[in-house]
């Protein structure tokens, strides 16, 4: 109450001050009025009332002190001082507040980023206490290692649980994949959702309680599980159900098999995964019953939970000897497995990591790109603050004799400083607050942005907590940094210097040149790595696949035959269905291929470029298992013409090949062909392959085509015909619209029946693009960042050379009067121009070359020392150099000598 | 805001009672208050009422509004607050103690 309404007074003294006045008036009034009516003179009654009062100032003074803060009321004062000073001169203040705005917001949204990908611990019980398990990557020889693997089997699993009893306890945790659920009633609609397989203990594990319902106990680790249950998340929950508690009990179809919906986990919990919100969970015993029975199935993670006093270098020994084994056992079950990768099989080590902050697929691709982005966003903020402080230094030497004035009245040095950061602050609050807004909106569009349509990744961006903190905290180290050197500086001024003329501004001007010297170097930075990324882009873009994929539509069809997770495991257990299945593909290719538009139509296991693969070692007769595991696909009739990818030799599959039993026809790629052949001249030639040696003819031969991504050249393929799937791909080559070749498949399935439908729509394009996505985002953010740098370069550069150069009116007015030439006076300018780059050229030259070795590995076809990249950089930059100086120096040129000199 | 001279926590006292028996008055009032009670015996500086007051209203014993006078013009009017009334209670007993201290030495030094 009472500081409230001294904290108003402090605020705003003027009405306390006119408060105090009255009542002073008031008492002094009554006393004269009182000491008339006693009969004295208006005169005496005035003098006496007065004398009885005492020292009216003092009095004020002292009253004054009790109602106000004082401290606050000199704070106010120099915020009230600031803001006069940003009226006086809007261009300035809006200049310097809209671009440490965009710096601070683009730092503050990439942050937002990195904060929920990487850095925020899981909002579980004592996230600190949690650890997952992963292993070194087994990788080919001369291949780099790629990232640990985090999978292991449900064999390992439980084997793993069992031997750390006492020390740990271990939770299943399944990747979360995109699946189809129908709510409950026939007419709900089927729609993708997330869905995860976890184990009974997991939500315990996590501390993770239910808002409705029940979630999963020990009793759904049974095999197989007693009734099939799932667990929804909150958020899906409120989306899918409105958050109706009558849900549990009723029926989720996902994937085909019905499930009873136990409970829905408390609010904010969305799985073991930054990047990507699970839906709904199942037990993992509701997984393939071969998932649960073979070590070599791969599919889930072990996040576990340590006991009081145990280190992970403890719990590693205890699973070493059990990893081990497996190790060892895997090793059995492949005899064709190269000698060198077995090695590295058995030397291989049991990781315990922290899994704080989660485990995500998400944080592997992109943690390093994110740092390199923040990294360029901090180098447009440091760019926007020396912009900033070059110009409040100018500034501060336009009120030199201001600040000489004030020295002299008696201003404390440390009064002057604190009343010019007063300034400064108040400038990065506001840009501050406006750059948290811009960072509010800018962190949900770069989040798309890396997101493909449809598996988009999901981050809660807490924009409101620790990224304000983060927003404030940057803002305020922005002032300090922008706003001491030149507080400092303009508050040393010297009373009698500034009277006469203007010494002392060496110095001064010594300081803005080292601004634009950090403008300049940074903003080279910038350029540079925004060049390499956009080059890199332009590169991948420019590389040819081996296919075209232009006007493919590429569609996920299914039938209800029978659901599997494993299609191709499926089908190995159940002959008669396959040939049933594959009759219907092959129809629903034909009746295809035939309609208007279409160009052209093939069928294949999955789409390429998805991640989805095949591989096996294969053996050539009279030679070994070879040393690396090759692609393998299973195309049908068509595939290399609806792609557009060239037949070498022979000829392609025809429907007749998949009946084919014994030596299966096979069509190579060139890669293939030279590794194991060294010739193209292949077909005709038999081997084999896998474990139980499948014999293979090669068919024909087709140029090469990239299969996983467009960094690495062309890998060996080899195609084998298609078998019968209950869920495959279709590629379909025509100019038509994607909405019209599907509503042509939907008629087309609803005619050949069996539930046979659409299920995902994409294109070729779209699909390699998603490769692309860091490299997008890279380039994007890169070049625009590395425009905007320039562009605050530029204008730094600018405002300096037009100083300098109104500094110099008189030397050049001198100059022309003696008979300079325009050219000449031009040049005098663009050489101090180019003196306040050279500095920083050769600054950030060594900085950019710096950085390129830690990008390397992002960038492709650019070498760490690209003299193409940096030519173009340097291009750009003295481009825009010159574009800045040329003003200032047109200027100076046309400088009328007469009234340069008469102006001093 | 300890107060630490006797002549300080006398206006106080003085202050506090007078607004205790009179009800919201305003700072004139006081004054001629103290003046005419204590027969003029008590001069004090009239002007050095108003800190007082001021320092009261910031340790939240007494409040304060700007009311219409008797005399029809706008005054500031104190008033005491139930943590004043308490203040009231305590200091006079402490002035009482002090008092008698002080004439128990007068009367047998």
């Amino acid at each position: 109450m009472s500081w409230l309404s001294r904290f108003r007074n402090a605020v705003n003294p003027q009405r306390l001050d006119e408060d105090l006045g009255e009542e002073m008036r008031d008492h002094l009034e009554r006393r004269i009025a009182a000491l008339k009516e006693s009969g004295l003179s208006a005169d005496e009654a005035e003098r006496q009332a007065r004398l009885s009062y005492g020292n009216t100032t003092r009095l004020r003074e002292e009253s004054r002190d009790f109602r106000l803060w004082t401290g606050l009321e000199g704070t106010v004062q120099d915020i009230r001082y600031a803001w006069r000073g940003m009226r006086r001169a809007p261009a300035f203040a809006v200049t310097a507040i809209v671009s440490l705005a965009l710096a601070v917001g683009a730092t503050t949204a990439v942050y937002s980023i990195v904060d929920a990908a990487i850095l925020r611990p899981l909002p579980v019980f004592k996230p600190d206490q949690l650890f997952a398990l992963s292993s070194p990557d087994i990788h080919d020889q001369g291949s780099p290692a790629g990232e640990d693997r985090t999978s292991f089997s449900y064999p390992e699993y439980l084997r793993f649980a069992a031997v750390s009893k006492g020390a740990a306890r271990l939770g299943l945790f399944g990747f979360p994949n995109r699946v189809e659920a129908q709510g409950p009633g026939p007419q709900a609609p089927i729609e993708k959702i997330n869905r995860a397989y976890v184990s009974g203990e997991a939500f315990d594990l996590l501390g993770i309680s239910p808002a409705v319902g029940r979630l999963f106990s020990a009793h759904e680790d049974r095999i197989p599980p007693p009734h099939p249950v799932a667990v929804l998340s909150y958020e899906y929950w409120q989306r899918r159900f409105n958050s109706d508690p009558g849900v549990v009990g009723g029926n989720l179809t996902i994937e085909g098999k019905r499930y009873e919906i136990a409970g829905v986990t408390r609010k904010g919990f969305f799985g073991v995964e930054p990047g990507k919100f699970v839906d709904v969970w199942l037990p993992g015993t509701a997984y393939e019953e071969r998932a649960l029975a073979e070590p070599e199935w791969h599919w889930l993670q072990i996040i576990g939970r340590f006991a009081p006093g145990i280190s992970s270098a403890r719990l590693e020994a205890m699973l070493q000897p059990s990893f081990h084994e497996f190790q060892v056992n895997a090793v059995k079950q492949f005899p064709t497995i190269p000698a060198a990768i077995r090695d590295q099989f058995l030397r291989s080590t049991i990781h315990v990591r922290s899994a704080a902050a989660g485990v995500s697929g998400f944080r592997e691709t992109f943690s390093r790109p994110l740092w390199i982005v923040f990294g360029v966003a901090a180098g447009i903020l440091l760019i926007a603050c020396a912009n900033v402080a070059s110009i409040l230094l100018a500034r501060s030497m336009a009120r030199a004799s201001e600040m000489g004035m004030r020295v002299s009245l008696g201003a404390g040095r440390m009064r002057l400083v604190r009343q010019m950061l007063t300034e400064s602050l108040l400038l990065s609050i506001m840009a501050g607050g406006l750059g948290w807004v811009f960072a509010w909106l800018l962190a949900p569009l770069l989040v798309h942005s890396i997101s493909p349509a449809d598996d988009p990744v999901q981050l809660v961006l807490a924009i409101h907590t620790r990224v304000l903190l983060f927003s404030i905290g940057v803002s305020t180290l922005s002032a300090v940094l922008f706003g001491l050197a030149p507080a400092w500086q303009a508050s040393g001024a010297k009373p009698m210097s500034m009277v006469r003329a203007s010494f002392g501004q060496v110095g001064k001007l010594r300081l803005g040149k080292v601004f634009v010297s950090i403008q300049v170097a940074c903003a080279f930075c910038l350029v540079v790595a925004g060049a390499a990324f956009v080059f890199s882009l332009g590169n991948l873009l420019r590389v040819n696949p081996g296919f075209d994929a232009r006007n493919v539509d590429v569609l996920g069809i299914t039938t209800d035959v029978a659901k599997s997770d494993d299609p191709v495991a499926w089908i190995a257990t159940h002959p008669n269905e396959e040939a049933r299945l594959r009759n219907l593909m092959f129809q629903l290719r034909d009746r295809i291929a035939s309609q208007p538009g279409i160009q052209g139509a093939a069928l294949a296991m999955w789409p390429i470029f998805e991640g989805g693969g095949w591989s096996e070692p294969v053996v050539i007769p009279g030679k070994g298992p070879s040393e690396h595991e090759e692609i393998f696909y299973r195309v049908s009739p068509g595939y290399l013409a609806t792609m557009r990818t060239p037949l070498l030799a022979g000829r392609e599959f025809d429907v007749k090949d998949s009946e084919a039993r014994g030596l299966a026809p096979a069509i190579v790629n060139e890669a293939f062909a030279r590794r194991y052949f060294d010739s193209s001249n292949v077909v005709g030639r038999e081997f084999s392959y896998g474990k139980s040696f499948h014999r293979v003819v090669i068919v024909g031969v087709a140029a090469d085509a990239d299969y996983y991504d467009l960094r690495t050249s062309a890998d060996p393929i080899l195609y084998l015909p298609t078998e019968g799937l209950n869920s495959f791909t279709l590629y379909v080559r025509s100019p038509l619209a994607v909405g019209q070749v599907v509503r042509m498949l939907d008629r087309e399935t609803r005619v050949l029946g069996s539930g046979m439908r659409v299920r995902d729509v994409t294109t070729l394009e779209t699909i390699v693009g998603n490769t692309l996505t860091r490299e997008k985002l890279l380039a994007g953010v890169g070049g625009a960042c590395a425009f905007l740098g320039l562009l605050l370069a530029a204008i730094g550069l600018f405002g300096l050379l037009s100083y300098t150069a109104g500094r110099r009116t008189k030397e050049i007015g001198i100059r022309a009067a003696l008979g300079a030439r325009r050219s000449e006076i031009i040049s005098l300018i663009l050489k101090e121009a180019s003196g306040l780059m050279t500095g920083g050229l050769a600054i950030g030259l060594a900085g950019a070359l710096a950085a390129m070795t830690v990008f390397r590995s992002l960038l492709f076809g650019i070498r760490a020392v690209d003299p193409f990249v940096i030519g173009t950089a340097m291009a750009i930059f003295l481009a825009t150099g010159l574009t800045a100086a040329w003003l200032p120096a047109y200027r100076a040129a046309r400088l009328d000598p007469m009234s340069a000199l008469r102006n001093e | 805001m300890g107060k630490t001279n006797s002549a300080q926590s006398a206006l106080d006292l003085l202050v506090l009672t007078i607004l205790e028996r009179r009800g919201p008055i305003h700072g004139y009032g006081i004054a001629t208050a103290i003046q005419d009670l204590s027969q003029e015996a008590l001069r004090i500086e009239e002007g050095s009422l108003y800190p007082a007051l001021h320092r009261m209203e910031e340790m939240g014993w007494i409040t304060a509004e700007w009311k219409m006078s008797e005399t029809g013009r706008r005054a500031r009017f104190y008033r005491l607050t139930s943590a004043g009334r308490k203040q009231v209670l305590s200091e006079s007993e402490q002035w009482a103690s002090f008092t008698a201290g002080v004439s128990r030495v007068l009367r047998h030094a």
